[in-house]
């Protein structure tokens, strides 16, 4: 029984060993891609010409929608990772 | 600006906050062990927890400085949200886990987990403490800013209070106190703001009585008579705003031209009102300086869409600009906020108040979640605060609580109370890291004290009312910087000096004590040093002309950390290659033979 469960929890703690570098991966390109987009693609010669300066999503500047993507984003890749990493042992501590 | 104060708004205040002390105090008072005081025995829920992260994380530079950045340069001030709140990234999936199996009180213990060395403890322990300072001022200016217009007392007094309060709170009853400080500050932070933004949306968008003029510049000095604000010495009836008010019905930040031509919105949703901001024209104020000397703020017009855009601020103008040094320092500054969370002492030590891995890594969603609603929030107040006809443009910090007043005495009263939670439990926080690492890592693990567990809680004690002093001094000094600026040097300094020996401790078996103390030495030492001779440091600590300043900076951007962080890795990689068991052995090896 105790062998069974110790399995189990390895397997989950593995799955918690790849899930997180995973969608931290996910997260940090989004990050990048935004912070490149807003640095070298938004203005030439101080006038913007694209990137978060392109035509508004429903009225809402890309700027906005970008910036609330990431938030609302770090709470989703968030709440995947506690659900799908946890471990028999979670269960057994609260 | 018109400061009055209102009996009502203070009895409000000090209810408030006498209210969060009592309970704090009250909830924490049971007799304190070495455990107990530094981590609260490692037994606090998990959600209670995450909401005290949000409680010790969103401190007076996301609320006051945030929104005051947001008010006066719009898009600039979100970027800080969106960065801050991605560092939460790297502490969820790579800090948090491994940091709460390797330690037990504080940062060096994770540190030193496997090598038992008195130099890393005593760099780990200077770190943190140099952190801690750092992050300490802006908290202390934030306080000072906080009582100057509800209480009607000078900055200093602002300080004081929060010092004394603080160093009260941690002297007496330690983590216990302080995570309940956090919890209840976080909670209210989060409501009272949701509140706030809830009105904003109610009251929409209106036009000034009339239209302001862009020759309506409105300007103040002070010479050996006092302060001559437009022209006539200052006074209850001759406030800098006071002109605008009489002539237009709005004082400073106010909504030029809305959209289809009408002169007020109504109650707008959320997605319709940054699409109206977008669409209308804002009245901002530019700051300047007139024949005389006398400071001037003249009205300028702008698209709301162009204050979504970054590169408003003297912070992110970079972004506008073609140089590849502007582009390297906003590079650097959104790297710092990234990598800066998971460094920071304070935010690490509370992954030792929870019982287990499991609880640290719920703990870390509950505070993404509470922390991502305030920041989503903080866009609407700064965006509020600057359309609200309220604003001192002598001062970001106020944008908030003078945007309450507008909704009147009450809700400024609660919101400025809130504030000053705020800072309380920030700073609490900080105080505790500071003393942690001094009493725990450096006189018992470096200076090998022999001390009892009575005697290390009485010696963090002792270093808090320590710290409290030194912040209470640096508060005073710093009086007139933005807090989130100073907040940002402070992420700077953490990324440099701690990320790299955490994550290379973690991730890369070949990792030396001697390569994270020199990484550690190099990335604080270096990232202080980039900091003081930067254009920024020469500009606004030590009172250069902006033209000096960027001919006499030693480096070519102000924000170290795109350069410190990497040199941070390398060293590691370097001096660990050069010191560990593997490589030391020339002998084996015909390559180095």
């Amino acid at each position: 029984m105790s062998g069974r469960s110790e399995s189990v929890s390895t397997a989950g703690r593995r799955g918690a060993d790849w899930l997180g570098p995973l969608l931290f991966t996910v997260y940090c390109t989004s990050y990048a891609a935004f912070v490149a987009v807003a640095a070298f693609a938004t203005f030439a010669g101080g006038v913007p010409v694209g990137g978060l300066a392109s035509e508004a999503v429903a009225g809402v500047p890309w700027g906005i929608v970008a910036g609330f993507g990431l938030i609302i984003g770090a709470f989703v890749l968030a709440v995947l990772y506690a659900t799908l990493a946890r471990t028999p042992q979670d269960g057994a501590q609260k | 600006m018109n400061y009055e104060t209102s009996i009502l708004a203070v009895s409000i205040f000090a209810a408030f906050v006498l209210g969060v002390l009592g309970l704090s105090v009250w909830l924490g008072s049971r007799p304190q062990s070495a455990g107990g005081y530094f981590v609260a025995h490692g037994q606090v829920g998990w959600f209670v927890n995450g909401v005290a992260f949000a409680g010790d994380y969103l401190s007076a530079a996301s609320f006051l400085g945030i929104c005051g950045m947001i008010a006066f340069f719009g898009y600039d001030g979100f970027l800080y949200s969106i960065g801050y709140l991605a560092g939460w990234i790297v502490a969820l999936f790579v800090i948090a886990e491994p940091v709460k199996r390797l330690g037990k009180y504080t940062l060096a213990d994770a540190l030193n987990s496997k090598f038992n060395s008195r130099g890393l403890k005593l760099v780990a322990a200077i770190s943190t403490l140099v952190i801690s300072l750092f992050y300490l001022v802006p908290q202390m200016v934030g306080a000072g800013a906080l009582v100057k217009p509800l209480l009607g007392l000078p900055h200093w007094a602002g300080v004081v209070m929060v010092g004394g309060a603080v160093t009260g709170i941690v002297a007496t009853a330690g983590m216990v106190s302080t995570t309940w400080v956090q919890f209840i500050k976080g909670t209210m932070l989060v409501v009272f703001c949701a509140l706030l933004m809830f009105l904003i949306l109610e009251r929409g968008f209106s036009l000034p009585n009339t239209p302001i003029g862009q020759d309506e510049v409105q300007s103040y000095r002070k010479d050996a008579s006092g302060v001559i604000v437009n022209g006539s010495p200052l006074s209850a009836e001759n406030q800098l705003d006071t002109k605008l008010r009489a002539a237009h019905g709005v004082g400073f930040g106010s909504i030029a031209q809305l959209p289809d031509g009408v002169r007020a919105t109504g109650p707008l949703g959320p997605i319709a009102f940054i699409e109206t901001f977008s669409k209308s024209t804002v009245t901002t104020w530019k700051k300047g300086t007139d024949a005389a000397g006398a400071t001037t703020f003249t009205p300028v017009e702008r698209k709301g869409a162009d204050l979504l855009l970054p590169g408003s601020s003297p912070t992110f103008k970079g972004v506008r600009d073609d140089r590849i040094a502007s582009k390297l320092d906003f590079l650097s500054l959104m790297l710092a906020l990234f990598l800066g969370t998971a460094s920071l002492p304070h935010i690490l030590i509370r992954y030792y108040t929870v019982k287990d891995a499991a609880a640290a890594r719920k703990s870390t969603v509950v505070g993404i979640g509470v922390i991502g609603v305030f920041y989503i929030i903080t866009l609407y107040l700064g965006l509020g605060a600057m359309t609200s006809g309220a604003l001192d443009p002598t001062d970001s910090n106020m944008s908030a609580p003078l945007l309450a007043r507008t909704f009147g005495n009450t809700l400024f009263a609660v919101i400025s109370a809130v504030a000053f939670t705020t800072v309380l439990g920030t700073v609490s926080g900080l105080i505790m890291a500071g003393a942690g690492a001094v009493a725990h890592d450096l006189l018992c693990d470096v200076f090998k004290m022999e001390l009892s567990d009575r005697e290390q809680v009485r010696a963090g004690k002792l270093v808090a009312v320590a710290l409290g002093l030194i912040a209470i001094v640096f508060g005073v000094l710093f009086e007139k910087m933005n807090v989130t600026f100073l907040v940002g040097w402070a992420f700077n300094v953490a990324a440099s000096a701690n990320l790299p020996a955490l994550v290379m401790l973690l991730f890369w078996k070949r990792t030396t004590k001697q390569g994270i103390i020199a990484a550690m030495s190099i990335g604080l030492v270096g990232s202080l040093a980039w900091i003081l001779v930067s254009a920024d440091t020469l500009e606004k600590i030590y009172g250069f002309s902006a033209a000096d300043a960027a001919s006499r900076a030693l480096v070519p951007f102000s924000q170290p950390a795109i350069v410190t962080v990497p040199l941070g890795f390398l060293t590691l990689i370097v001096v660990s290659i050069f010191t560990s068991t593997g490589i030391t052995k020339p002998q084996t090896s015909p390559g180095i033979a």
